[in-house]
C-alpha cells in the first residue's frame, strides 16, 4: 500500500466540491438514452409509413398541446406515480416488486367495501375511510410479500406476481357474486358509491385529487428515503444486509414498514381509480397501471421525485394513443411500441454509467 | 486424449518469472523447479504472490518476462487448456465442482473433449475402471452438493486425475478441510508422488503440512524469491524465518501489565450451523474480561467466520446465550449503543459497508440517529459530512471525499473506513477484531496493533480472532485455541506453549 | 356438452382442459426452464407469447399453412430472445426490468402488427380425434387433441435428455448453478445463456402459435391471459425439472377448466377463485418449502445473482 508514503498534507477538513461530474452523467445518460429511442422510434414510424416529425408532433399536441389535453395527461398521471412508488420504494430495500397491480386492485377493491359500508355519512367520512381502507389493503398485500421473503426467504418478484393473479381473481369473483350491483350487466361492477360523495374534481378541471396524492407521496418518499434516519436504514440493508445487522439495524421490521408504505401508496391508486373515475368496483381496475408504474420507476431510476415527471411523460403518452389512430392511421399499440423501446433503450444505458472517465470524480484531481 | 497409460509427471521449470499489473510488481525474477516425482511447496505470506505465480503456470495471466519450462522447452501457456495438454492441472482453494451434479457428470465435464452425446453406459463402465485405480474412493452417483468438504476436494483431484495431470497445482488444499480429511488427502497423494505417479506443487501456510509431507521448499517474500531448498535440510524455524524476513523480528509490541477487570463478554454454550446446514459452533464458552485481550487461535474454517458472524447478528444462534455486563445481548441497535460494542469483521466490504452508499454515510452507520447527526429522525447532512470528513482524514482514507461510493475505494482503503468507524469513536467497552490485519502494509498493521493495545489498556474487552499465531501471541493476554467448532485449549499468554497450541490447533 | 352426460362431464371437461389449456403452459414452462436452467430468468414470456400468436396467425393466413405460422411464431421468439439475451447480460441490467421490458416491446409489436389480422379466419391447426371410439359428441370433441401437444410432450422428454446427455445439456446446467467454475473449464457463460434464452423464447413462442391456431383459434390481443408471466411460478412448481413442467402444466390447465365445467352444470360459486387456484398453490408450495438459509432443491445456483 503506498498511500501511507505519499501522503500530502490533508489538515483541515475542506468542504468537498459538488459533485457535478456524477450528477450531469445522471442526467445526460437518462437524456440520451429517450433520444435514441426517440430515433428507433422515428424509424419505426416510416417503416409503418407515418412522417416522425408529425407524428411527435400530434404526440405533443395531444398530450400537452392544450389545457385540456394537459388535464387528460395529469389524471393519467396520478395513478402512475403512486404505482411507480410501490416499486420505487422497495427498490432501495434491494427487493424487485412487479406487485403494484394486485396492491392497486386490492386497495381499490377494500376501498369500495369502506365507501359502501359508511356510504350514508358525510362525503368526508366516506373518503377518508376510503383512503384508509385501500392503503392498509394495499399496504397489506405487499407486506404479505415482504414478511414472504423476510421469514421464508420466498423471492419477492415471483410472490408479488402471483399475488397480482390471485387479486384480479378476488376482485373478479366479487363483482360477479357477493358485491355484483345486478343493474351492471355488460360490465359487471359493485354497487356504486353516490355520486356525491366521490371525490371531486379540482377547481373546475378534469384533474382531481389523486394528482395531489400521487405529488404529495412522491415529494414525501423521496424526503423518507434520502433525508430521514428510516431512509437511511432503508438504504443501508438494500446496500450490504450484512452491514446493516452489524449495526443493529432491525432489518425485518424496516422491511416490512418499507413494503407497507410501498403498498398503500398503490392502495390509495386504486382507490383514487374508484373514488374520483369508476364510482365502483370492476373489471377497469387491472387495466395495466401496475406494469407502468414498474416501467416509470425504473425509468426514473428509482428516484421519487423523478417519478412524478415520467409519470406525467408516460400520461401523455398514454393519452396520445387515440390521436395516432386518427391522424396517422397508426393502431393504438403504437404508443406501447414507444414505451417499450424507451424502456430497453434505458435499460441499455444503465450499464454506460461509470463507462466514460468524463463523468468520475475521482479521476480529475 | 484419454489414454489408461501413465506418463510420468513433466518437469517443470521456472526462470527469471516476472509478472507485473500495472505499477505493481506482483512477482519479480522468480526461479524454482519442481523435478519429476517431488512434493513441492510454495510458501510465503498473504500477498507475497504464489496465487500469481501458479496462475501464470496455469495460462490465466502471461507473464512479461521470464521462461515456464516444461518438459525441457520453453512453453507459451495461454489458458488452463493448453497447460492441461501439458499434463499440469490446478485444484483450487474454493470448489470448481458444480454443486446440482453428481460425481460422474462433473468428471467427464472437466473433459476436454465431451461427446456431443454422452453414452451414460460406456462412459460408466470407463469412470468405474478409472476409479478402481483412484487413490481415493467417492460415489460416482452421489449429488455434489450432498458431499461433505473433504469429498468435495477429493472430487477436485480426481477430476485433475482423471484428465491426466501428472503435475497437480494445489491452493491451499486444505484449508476448508478438517486435519483428519486433510491428512487422507495428502497422504494419499503423497503415496503417488512417491510411486512416481504424480508431481505436486503446493501452495500452504501450514508448517505441519510441509514437515509431514513435502520433499522441498521454495519461499516467497513480496513478490521475491526469498529461499529454497529440502524439507529434511531446514527447520520449521528457518523455514518461517525465509517467509517473515529478518525486518519482522522488531515487531514486539510494549504492552503494561494485564489488570482484567470484571468480566464483560461472557459466551454460554453457543451453538450456531453453517451455511450448510452442519453445525459449525459447537457449544462455546468464553469470558473476557475488562482490560484483557483474548485471541482465538485457529486454522480458518473451523468455526471462527460463525462465531464472529453470531456477535455480529448475522448467524441466529441455535442454542446458548452471549452476555454481555451481564445481560442476556441481543445484538439490537439499543444494545450496542448502551453496552458500547464494536466490531472489526473481515472482508469488511462485504461484511461492514453498504456498498451502494457513500464513504460518509458508511462511516456514520454506528452513529446516524443520535444528534447532532439527526435530529427527530431527519438526518443532518453537514453534521454527517464533517464528522466523516475528520475521521477520514484522522484514519487516512483515500481518496479523502466523502461523497464517494465506498464500493469505488481500494481493499486497503475500505478497512481503514470501517476501522474509523469502529475505533474512531474511542468508547468501545467490547471490541471484537477478525484478522483486523489481514492485507494491510506493515505502517496499517502497526496502527492497528496499538488501537487494540491501547483500548485493552484503557479497559476494553478485546476478543481478537486471528490466523497469525505471531501476532496473536505478541497481542493476547490469554490464548485460546478453537478447533472443528469448539475451544479446545485456553491459557494466559505467560503460560502458553506453543507446541501444544499447535497441536490442538492440527487436532 | 355436458347436456347428455350430465354430471360425468365435469371430470371430462376437466381432463379435456388439462390438455387443451394445459399445452401453452407447457411451451412457456419448458421455455423458462431452459432458461433458468442457464441461471438467467426471463418474465418477457408474455411478451413472446403474444408475439408467437401473433406471426403465427398471420404467417398461416397469408400462406394458408398453419405450420409455417408455427415456425414464424418459433422465429419471432427466437428474435425477441436475442434482445432478451443480450440486454440482460450488459453489466449493471436488471433481469426482471428487462423482462417487463420486452413484455411491453413484444406485446407492443404484436399487437401493432397484429391489427389487421383481427377479423380475417386464418387455417388453423388441425388435431387427431382420439374419441372415435364413442359415439358421444362430447367424448369425440375432448379428445381432439392438437398434435402440438404431443410435440411439447415430447419436447419435455428431450429437454430432460439434453440436460443429463449431452455435451451442451452439461454446459447449460454447469453455467447456470457455477458460472465461474464453468468459465474456469473455458466455456462462454455468455453464448451458453444467449442460447438458452432464444431457445427458451422460440419455445414460448411455439406456445403462442397454439393459442391463435387451435385453442381458443383466434389472434386476439388480449389471447395470453398472463400464461406468459406465469411460466416463472410454473418453473418454480415444476422444480426446474421438464418432466415435472408437464405434469405442472396439464395441473395449471385442469384447474383453469374445472371452473366452466362446473359452471355448465349449475356451480356458479368460486368460478374465479378456482381460475386462481394454481397460482395460490404455487404460493402455497413456495412458502412450504422455501427457506432463508438454503436455496430451493432443484434451483440453479447463480439464478437471482448478477454473475
Amino acid at each position: 500500500m503506498s498511500e501511507t508514503q505519499t501522503e500530502t498534507s490533508l489538515t483541515s477538513p475542506e468542504r468537498p466540491a459538488f459533485q457535478w461530474r456524477s450528477t450531469l452523467e445522471s442526467l445526460v445518460l437518462p437524456a440520451g438514452a429517450i433520444a435514441v429511442a426517440m430515433v428507433l422510434f422515428g424509424f419505426f414510424c416510416l417503416l409503418a409509413g407515418a412522417n416522425p416529425l408529425a407524428v411527435y408532433a400530434s404526440i405533443k399536441k395531444a398530450a400537452f398541446g392544450s389545457w385540456y389535453a394537459f388535464q387528460n395527461t395529469l389524471v393519467r398521471a396520478s395513478p402512475l406515480m403512486l404505482c411507480a412508488l410501490c416499486t420505487a420504494i422497495p427498490i432501495r430495500l434491494g427487493m424487485v416488486i412487479i406487485g403494484n397491480e394486485g396492491a392497486l386492485v386490492i386497495g381499490g377493491l377494500c376501498a369500495t367495501v369502506a365507501g359502501l359500508a359508511v356510504q350514508q355519512h358525510s362525503p368526508l367520512l366516506v373518503q377518508s375511510s376510503m383512503a384508509l381502507a385501500g392503503m392498509l389493503a394495499g399496504g397489506l398485500w405487499i407486506c404479505f410479500a415482504g414478511a414472504l421473503k423476510h421469514y421464508r426467504g420466498v423471492n419477492e418478484t415471483i410472490a408479488t406476481l402471483l399475488l397480482n393473479h390471485i387479486a384480479v381473481a378476488i376482485l373478479n369473483h366479487l363483482v360477479n357474486g357477493p358485491l355484483k350491483n345486478p343493474e351492471s350487466l355488460n360490465k359487471p361492477s359493485s354497487y356504486p358509491i353516490p355520486e356525491d360523495k366521490m371525490l371531486h374534481p379540482l377547481f373546475g378541471s378534469n384533474i382531481h385529487w389523486g394528482l395531489v396524492f400521487g405529488i404529495v407521496a412522491c415529494i414525501a418518499a423521496w424526503i423518507l428515503i434520502h433525508k430521514t434516519t428510516f431512509g437511511f436504514q432503508v438504504r443501508t440493508i438494500g446496500g450490504n444486509i450484512r452491514a446493516a445487522l452489524i449495526a443493529g439495524i432491525p432489518v425485518g421490521r424496516i422491511s416490512l414498514i418499507t413494503c407497507f408504505i410501498a403498498g398503500s401508496c398503490a392502495g390509495l391508486a386504486g382507490m383514487v381509480e374508484v373514488a374520483a373515475i369508476q364510482g365502483s368496483a370492476n373489471e377497469s381496475l387491472n387495466a395495466n397501471y401496475g406494469y407502468s408504474g414498474f416501467l416509470v420507476a425504473f425509468l426514473a431510476r428509482q428516484n421519487a421525485l423523478g417519478c412524478i415527471l415520467l409519470s406525467i411523460l408516460l400520461g401523455g403518452l398514454i393519452t396520445s394513443g387515440g390521436i395516432l389512430q386518427r391522424a396517422h392511421h397508426l393502431p393504438d399499440a403504437t404508443i406501447a411500441v414507444f414505451q417499450g423501446l424507451v424502456f430497453i433503450v434505458i435499460l441499455f444505458s444503465e450499464s454506460l454509467y461509470g463507462r466514460w472517465k468524463f463523468f468520475r470524480e475521482d479521476s480529475h484531481e | 486424449m484419454l489414454t489408461t497409460h501413465l506418463h510420468s509427471p513433466p518437469s517443470l521449470e521456472l526462470v527469471n518469472v516476472t509478472k507485473r499489473f500495472g505499477s505493481f510488481v506482483a512477482n519479480e525474477n522468480i526461479s524454482m523447479e519442481v523435478s519429476p516425482g517431488t512434493f513441492h511447496a510454495l510458501l510465503g505470506e498473504n500477498g507475497a504472490g504464489k496465487s500469481t505465480l501458479v496462475k501464470c503456470i496455469m495460462g490465466y495471466h502471461k507473464c512479461e518476462e521470464g521462461d515456464i519450462i516444461v518438459e525441457g522447452a520453453s512453453r507459451d501457456i495461454r489458458s488452463p487448456q493448453d497447460a492441461c495438454k501439458l499434463g499440469i492441472g490446478m485444484v483450487y482453494q474454493h470448489f470448481t465442482v458444480v454443486p446440482s451434479m453428481t460425481v460422474a457428470e462433473n468428471l467427464i465435464l472437466g473433459r476436454p473433449d465431451i461427446p456431443a452425446l454422452i453414452d451414460w453406459k460406456a462412459e460408466n463402465k470407463r469412470l468405474e475402471a478409472f476409479m478402481e485405480t483412484a487413490p481415493f474412493q467417492v460415489p460416482l452417483h452421489a449429488l455434489i452438493s450432498d458431499l461433505a468438504a473433504g469429498q468435495k476436494q477429493k472430487v477436485e483431484i480426481l477430476k485433475q486425475l482423471y484428465l491426466n495431470s501428472r503435475l497437480l497445482i494445489l491452493d491451499e488444499p486444505t484449508s476448508v478441510l478438517t486435519p483428519g480429511e486433510a491428512d487422507e488427502v495428502l497422504g494419499m497423494l503423497h503415496k503417488m508422488v512417491k510411486a512416481e505417479k504424480l508431481s505436486v506443487l503446493i501452495i500452504t501456510h501450514k508448517f505441519r503440512e510441509v514437515t509431514d509431507y513435502c520433499d522441498e521448499i521454495t519461499v516467497l517474500r513480496k513478490g521475491k524469491f526469498a529461499g529454497a531448498g529440502k524439507v529434511a535440510d531446514l527447520t520449521t524455524s528457518e523455514m518461517a524465518r525465509m517467509m517473515m524476513g529478518e525486518e519482522r523480528t522488531g515487531k514486539t509490541v510494549a504492552k503494561s501489565e494485564a489488570a482484567p477487570g470484571a468480566p464483560l463478554l461472557e459466551l454460554q454454550e453457543l451453538r450456531a450451523n453453517r451455511d450448510n446446514g452442519v453445525e459449525g459452533v459447537c457449544g462455546v464458552d468464553l469470558t473476557v474480561r475488562s482490560g484483557e485481550i483474548v485471541g482465538i487461535a485457529g486454522i480458518s474454517g473451523n468455526g471462527q467466520r460463525e462465531l464472529v458472524e453470531i456477535l455480529s447478528g448475522q448467524r441466529p444462534l441455535t442454542s446458548g446465550t452471549v452476555k454481555v455486563n451481564g445481560q442476556p445481548y441481543g445484538m439490537t441497535r439499543a444494545e450496542i449503543e448502551k453496552n458500547q460494542i464494536y466490531i472489526l469483521p473481515e472482508e469488511p466490504l462485504r461484511n461492514a459497508c453498504s456498498s451502494l452508499m457513500s464513504v460518509a454515510e458508511n462511516l456514520v452507520l454506528r452513529t446516524f440517529d443520535k444528534a447532532p447527526l439527526s435530529q427527530r429522525g431527519f438526518l443532518n447532512p453537514r453534521a454527517i459530512r464533517n464528522v466523516a470528513t475528520s475521521l477520514i482524514s484522522r484514519f487516512r482514507v483515500r481518496p479523502p471525499n466523502p461523497a464517494n461510493a465506498i464500493g469505488n475505494l481500494s481493499g486497503g482503503n475500505v478497512q481503514r473506513a470501517v476501522l474509523a468507524r469502529e475505533l474512531g469513536s474511542g468508547t468501545a467497552k467490547v471490541l471484537i477484531a477478525a484478522n483486523p490485519c489481514f492485507g494491510l502494509d506493515f505502517a496499517a498493521v502497526d496502527f492497528i496493533h496499538s488501537q487494540l493495545l491501547e483500548a485493552r489498556n484503557r479497559g476494553v474487552a478485546v476478543l481478537l480472532i486471528c490466523e497469525d499465531l505471531d501476532e496473536l501471541l505478541s497481542l493476547a493476554d490469554r490464548i485460546v485455541v478453537m478447533t472443528s467448532g469448539r475451544l479446545v485449549y485456553n491459557a494466559p499468554v505467560t503460560q502458553a506453549n506453543i507446541k501444544e497450541i499447535g497441536e490442538k490447533m492440527a487436532e | 356438452m355436458s347436456s347428455e352426460i350430465g354430471w360425468l362431464g365435469v371430470p371430462l371437461a376437466v381432463a379435456a382442459g388439462a390438455i387443451r389449456g394445459g399445452t401453452p403452459f407447457l411451451f412457456v414452462s419448458l421455455g423458462e426452464c431452459l432458461t433458468e436452467k442457464s441461471g438467467k430468468i426471463n418474465l418477457g414470456l408474455e411478451g413472446v407469447l403474444l408475439m408467437g400468436a401473433m406471426s403465427a396467425y398471420a404467417i398461416s393466413y397469408k400462406t394458408g399453412n398453419p405450420w409455417l405460422g408455427v415456425m414464424a411464431a418459433a422465429l419471432a421468439g427466437l428474435t425477441l430472445g436475442l434482445i432478451h439475451a443480450w440486454l440482460s447480460q450488459r453489466p449493471k441490467v436488471n433481469d426482471i426490468a428487462v423482462g417487463i421490458a420486452m413484455f411491453i416491446f413484444g406485446g407492443g409489436i404484436a399487437k401493432f402488427i397484429g391489427k389487421p389480422y383481427i377479423q380475417p379466419l386464418a387455417p388453423q391447426l388441425g388435431s387427431f380425434d382420439l374419441g372415435g371410439w364413442s359415439s358421444n359428441s362430447a367424448v369425440q370433441s375432448a379428445f381432439k387433441i392438437c398434435p402440438l401437444f404431443f410435440v411439447g410432450v415430447t419436447a419435455a422428454f428431450l429437454l430432460h435428455w439434453f440436460f443429463r446427455s449431452t455435451r451442451w445439456g452439461l454446459f447449460v446446467r454447469a453455467v447456470g448453478d457455477r458460472p465461474d467454475a464453468a468459465r474456469a473449464m473455458g466455456i462462454s457463460v455468455w453464448s451458453v445463456r444467449a442460447l438458452c434464452i432464444m431457445g427458451g423464447s422460440a419455445f414460448a413462442g411455439i406456445g403462442g402459435a397454439y393459442l391463435s391456431l387451435f385453442y381458443p383459434g383466434c389472434w386476439t390481443e388480449s389471447i395470453s391471459g398472463g400464461q406468459g408471466m406465469i411460466a416463472v411460478a410454473l418453473v418454480i412448481f415444476a422444480r426446474w425439472n421438464p418432466i415435472n413442467c408437464l405434469w405442472a402444466s396439464v395441473l395449471f390447465g385442469a384447474a383453469q377448466a374445472l371452473g366452466p365445467a362446473l359452471q355448465s352444470v349449475g356451480i356458479q360459486k368460486g368460478y374465479y377463485l378456482f381460475n386462481a387456484s394454481p397460482y395460490i398453490l404455487t404460493l402455497a408450495v413456495m412458502i412450504a418449502t422455501c427457506s432463508t438459509k438454503r436455496k430451493l432443491a432443484g434451483a440453479p445456483g447463480a439464478l437471482g445473482s448478477s454473475s
